[in-house]
């Protein structure tokens, strides 16, 4: 009778870790398959305009159009040579969307640009269908 | 000699050595959630019409933000940032059917965009619908 508990503490564990390589590639799998590539150039020089009324962007875009401090403009990362170039490149984005949700364009425009560089291309994302992300900072 | 070399070079088995892989994998999964960037910028949204342009003038109900350089007028009455807010606010635009929510925004020229940014945010936030107003070129 009193053998038993001897056997209990004998008895050895073993943690199974044969399927880890298999969770881990799995797991990068994931990462490669839900993350994003960023369109957007980084080394652009854009000062963003200041609003209180600014939220966080919880939709998704189709196109991200910024307009530097010199007043170029660039359509997912790559300079456009104008307003018209925006209206096409969105209008071909747009056409194979179904709802409202997927017609949201990013703007990101210098906060000292005059109007005569960036209305243009307000004007061009609305005809060609887009729901306008304008860019900003939060202010105190 | 030569026939034993043989037979012992074919019994030979290949093996991968496949036991650092679950290690690589976890140093790969570390790089990603090192290298990755969240990014979530902050925006306004605005829903501009993309209508055609109309030549006819808006009846006087509709109200119009006009900047001129630094100077803020909504319908024709200079007023500071914060009193459009509570102007626009005022409106209860939220609660008005879709065509009656339009509010022009004028611009003169050279009209910087921070002062534009903060009319249309002003305009979107209270539920407003922008409408631009283009000049006429002569």
């Amino acid at each position: 009778m009193k053998r038993l508990p001897q056997r209990k503490k004998r008895r050895p564990v073993v943690i199974p870790i044969a399927s880890m390589g298999d969770i881990a590639f799995l797991l990068i799998i994931f990462f490669l398959v839900c993350s994003e590539t960023s369109k957007e150039r980084s080394d652009l020089q854009v000062t963003l305009p200041l609003s209180e009324h600014v939220r966080k962007n919880e939709v998704s875009v189709v196109a991200r159009i910024s307009i530097d401090n010199a007043g170029a403009i660039y359509f997912d990362g790559a300079q456009v040579d104008g307003p018209k170039d925006v209206e096409w490149g969105v209008r071909a984005l747009l056409t194979s969307t179904v709802s409202d949700e997927q017609r949201h364009v990013q703007f990101n425009c210098d906060a000292s640009l005059p109007k005569e560089n960036f209305e243009p291309v307000l004007q061009a994302i609305a005809a060609a269908g887009g729901i306008i992300e304008a860019v900003g900072k939060e202010s105190n | 000699m030569r026939k034993k070399l043989s037979r012992e070079k074919k019994n030979r088995e290949i093996t991968i050595p496949t036991d650092s892989f679950s290690d690589i994998a976890f140093l790969l999964i570390i790089y990603f959630l090192v290298a990755t960037t969240l990014v979530k910028v902050k925006s306004i949204t605005a829903d501009l019409p993309a209508g055609e342009k109309s030549t006819t003038a808006q009846s006087d109900k509709t109200p119009t933000v006009n900047l001129r350089g630094s100077e803020i007028f909504f319908n024709d009455k200079g007023l500071t940032l914060e009193a459009l807010n509570e102007r626009l606010a005022a409106l209860e635009l939220a609660t008005l059917e879709p065509e009656k929510r339009v509010v022009m925004l004028e611009s003169a020229a050279g009209t910087p965009y921070q002062n534009y940014f903060q009319a249309l945010a002003a305009i979107s936030a209270n539920g407003g619908v922008v409408a631009l107003v283009e000049n006429e070129k002569k």
